[in-house]
């Protein structure tokens, strides 16, 4: 079917206001394309931005979801700022998580998908089983798992008995490992970036390998060389994608500590504090103020990416 | 049998729709109500609930009403928004804890008008009725009576040998009792008790026993850094000598019933609402029995209050809360209405129900039923309405209470930085 553009030209004043006549041509011109465009854009408009304003002006308030807002000027940033001993605890706990977490699962996801691009049979069945965990991943019955493997009588510490005749702590309710169970739940769901780096190490032109090998260049050599300098573009994706991630995420320390973010805080994810301002204590106004913290702080963490990305990424063109 | 629609006969059913909807339909849709019941609690509950519901129909046939139901953290959330969304249920299930927040806030019903012409809560006691009062109107029904209780294994107590918790013991015994039977190893990793230092109600009753409270009349705090320095140092103690849990075992317990130390099989008692005992039982194998807390020294008070285990309220602006209020009284004062509740949700408050209940109890409610009866001689009065924010201290309690656990801070700077928090919170509201 051919589609012709529908043309309303609006021919009475050309001349007399030409550039309001040129802005209601374009529109005219485009406005079955913004029919088109407007689901989406009645989305963006009252399900994204519309919620994001108003949240920008409730975090400027008290509000406790049962009265009015009232408004209080920066007073919620202030007690961010100077006295939230919980925020310190909550940004500490999302840091390291984030510090620990992201380099750990793409270095491991990276391992993996170089090991499947030697060509192995049934590649595409071990695809599929390497991701189910990415698909799992933000899951409640995951989540609930980990509590079982991680406890003190859990799976893990029946093989370390087993194994080493080690008797394991209770990982999950210890404040000195709950953090790390979470980092590990977290490398677990190396699926995504895994299918991504795949697909990046695919581009790579064999020709160069081969002229490498000739030259009696050794694999190390080969991978710092050629590997990764090529596959910095999906390097640099993968960082950013999953960075944000991190620093959102919620489900796993939601659920292993029942929405209390403990043992004595040490898996107060920002997000859970959040939360937990907002629907436990109902500080609307107060939790409005930590997201747009971390709006500001995932905004930050991106722009610098995007920035450095000139000094290590390496586009071919 | 085959309807054949045309253009002309749809537009007409819909023309017809739409003024029914504008109008508000026709004299036989204008005694119909329907409503909102909105509660948190277990499937038991929801099972027992959706029965009264039904059983309703027979009462009042024009009145139809969906229940919903969530877990008592989700429970919390879903209803602020729904209020906060003008899209409030005409029923709401109440906690004492939060009746005063809404109630002040003008979200809750006065029920007072009601009173002896459809509600008829009139036998329920003076102490029941104004336990729903807030700056004396009533926004709240009281659905079922509660107070704080001790659960423990049997067989596990007398299998140790040890004589288990029982009336007016002493902590001091409690705690020697509880070494003794951690002492005897009958199961790995098995010890005599939860570890309640995090527990917000066994402080309360802690405090109480010695003329204190977690709060006073006025909203401050009713305790010092001292006595919860005291109180940490007594679990402290019985952490050690292996009366209760260690620390590692007790930060799992989310404080319900399915992570208690006494279900998960860590411990052989646990500190526990009185109407809590029939879910308890349900998921513990062996018989659990009753006691009230140990107490300070055998003189002291027992330390126990009566509580509404829930309230039930009506929200305020519900397009038929005359049905409403029925339906609430259907619940308290109707025997079938009660019957099928039973005492899932405590006590019944009223006399003459709670006495024509009572022969058709099983075994289990009714050593619920006893040891209410047991320990209304020696409760206390109810404490005074929580201040704002007061829900936050049982978080800080938590907390605080693992850091000493742990051993990341001695009892007395466990107790200092508790009230300082409680302070912190109480200040913000």
């Amino acid at each position: 079917m051919t589609v012709h553009p529908t043309v309303w030209v609006d021919e009475a004043r050309p001349a007399a206001a030409p550039r309001r006549g040129a802005l209601r041509r374009m529109l005219a011109r485009n406005a079955p394309g913004y029919l088109f465009l407007a689901p989406w854009l009645i989305g963006f408009f009252g399900l994204t931005l519309g919620p994001a304003l108003v949240s920008l002006y409730l975090s400027f308030t008290n509000y406790d979801l049962l009265r009015a807002p009232d408004w209080v000027g920066a007073a919620n940033y202030v007690r961010i700022a100077t006295d939230d001993p919980k925020f310190a605890a909550a940004m500490r706990v999302t840091f390291t998580y984030v510090v620990l977490s992201v380099p750990l699962k793409l270095v491991f996801a990276l391992a993996v998908a170089m090991a499947f691009n030697r060509g192995i049979r049934g590649l595409t069945v071990y695809r599929a089983i390497f991701y189910l965990p990415s698909l799992l991943g933000g899951s409640v019955a995951i989540a609930v798992l980990w509590r079982q493997l991680f406890a003190s009588d859990g799976l893990v510490n029946m093989l370390l008995w087993k194994a080493f005749g080690f008797e394991g702590p209770s990982w999950v309710s210890n404040p000195d490992y709950s953090l790390y169970t979470l980092v590990v739940l977290s490398i677990w769901q190396f699926g995504s970036p895994m299918i991504i780096f795949l697909a990046g190490l695919r581009q790579i032109p064999t020709d160069m390998y081969e002229a490498a090998e000739i030259d009696g260049a050794s694999k190390t050599r080969q991978f710092f060389k050629i590997t990764l300098p090529l596959l910095t573009p999906v390097v640099f994706f993968n960082v950013v994608i999953q960075t944000i991630e991190a620093f959102k995420a919620f489900t796993p320390a939601f659920i292993i500590s029942e929405g209390t973010g403990g043992p004595i805080n040490s898996t107060l994810f920002y997000t859970l504090y959040l939360y937990q301002e907002a629907f436990g204590f109902f500080r609307m106004g107060y939790a409005a103020a930590l997201a747009w913290i971390l709006l500001v702080i995932i905004a930050l963490f991106t722009a610098f990416s995007f920035l450095s990305a000139r000094y290590w990424v390496h586009y071919d063109d | 049998m085959s309807i054949t629609l045309n253009r002309r006969s749809v537009l007409c059913g819909g023309a017809a729709a739409l003024s029914l909807a504008a109008f508000g339909g026709g004299p036989a849709w204008a005694q119909a109500a329907r409503l909102r019941f909105l509660w948190w609690g277990s499937q038991e509950r929801a099972d027992r609930t959706f029965k009264a519901i039904e059983a309703y129909k027979g009462v009042a046939s024009d009145v139809s009403i969906t229940g919903e139901f969530a877990g008592w953290s989700d429970y919390w959330p879903r209803l602020a928004t729904q209020v906060a969304g003008r899209n409030a249920p005409d029923l709401i299930q109440m906690d004492y804890r939060y009746i005063f927040e809404y109630a002040r806030r003008g979200a809750l019903k006065p029920l007072d008008d009601y009173l002896d012409k459809s509600l008829n809560i009139a036998d329920f006691g003076q102490m029941n009725i104004d336990s729903g009062r807030v700056d004396g109107k009533l926004y709240g029904v009281n659905l079922g009576v509660n107070s704080s209780i001790v659960l423990y294994d049997e067989a596990a107590w007398e299998k140790a040998g040890v004589e288990p918790p029982k009336p007016g013991m002493t902590w001091e015994a409690f705690a020697e009792k509880g070494a003794a039977l951690s002492a005897k190893k009958t199961k790995p990793g098995f010890y005599a008790s939860a570890d309640a230092s995090g527990v917000e109600p066994a402080l309360e009753n802690w405090l109480r026993q010695q003329g204190k409270a977690l709060f006073t009349a006025d909203g401050a705090l009713g305790f010092g850094p001292e006595d919860a320095a005291k109180w940490f140092a007594m679990w402290a103690e019985m952490r050690k000598s292996g009366a209760c849990v260690p620390a590692d075992v007790q930060a799992l317990d989310q404080l319900n019933i399915e992570t208690n130390p006494l279900t998960t099989g860590k411990a052989a008692t646990a500190f526990a609402h009185s109407n809590q005992y029939i879910g308890y039982q349900k998921l513990n194998k062996s018989r659990l029995g009753v006691s009230s807390y140990p107490k300070v020294s055998a003189e002291s008070p027992s330390g126990h209050y009566l509580k509404p285990s829930m309230l039930i309220s009506v929200a305020n602006g519900s397009a038929h809360a005359d049905a409403a209020v029925a339906f609430a009284n259907f619940l308290v004062a109707n025997p079938t209405g009660v019957e099928i509740l039973g005492v899932e949700r405590g006590v019944p408050a009223s006399e003459s129900m709670r006495n024509g209940l009572a022969p058709k109890l099983n075994d289990l409610d009714s050593v619920m039923v006893k040891y209410i009866a047991d320990i209304t001689p020696g409760v206390g009065a109810l404490p005074p309405p929580p201040p704002p924010g007061a829900g936050e201290l049982a978080f800080a309690l938590k907390r605080v209470a693992e850091e000493v656990g742990f051993g990341r801070a001695t009892p007395e700077a466990g107790g200092e930085k508790l009230v300082r928090e409680a302070q912190t919170i109480l200040k913000r509201g």
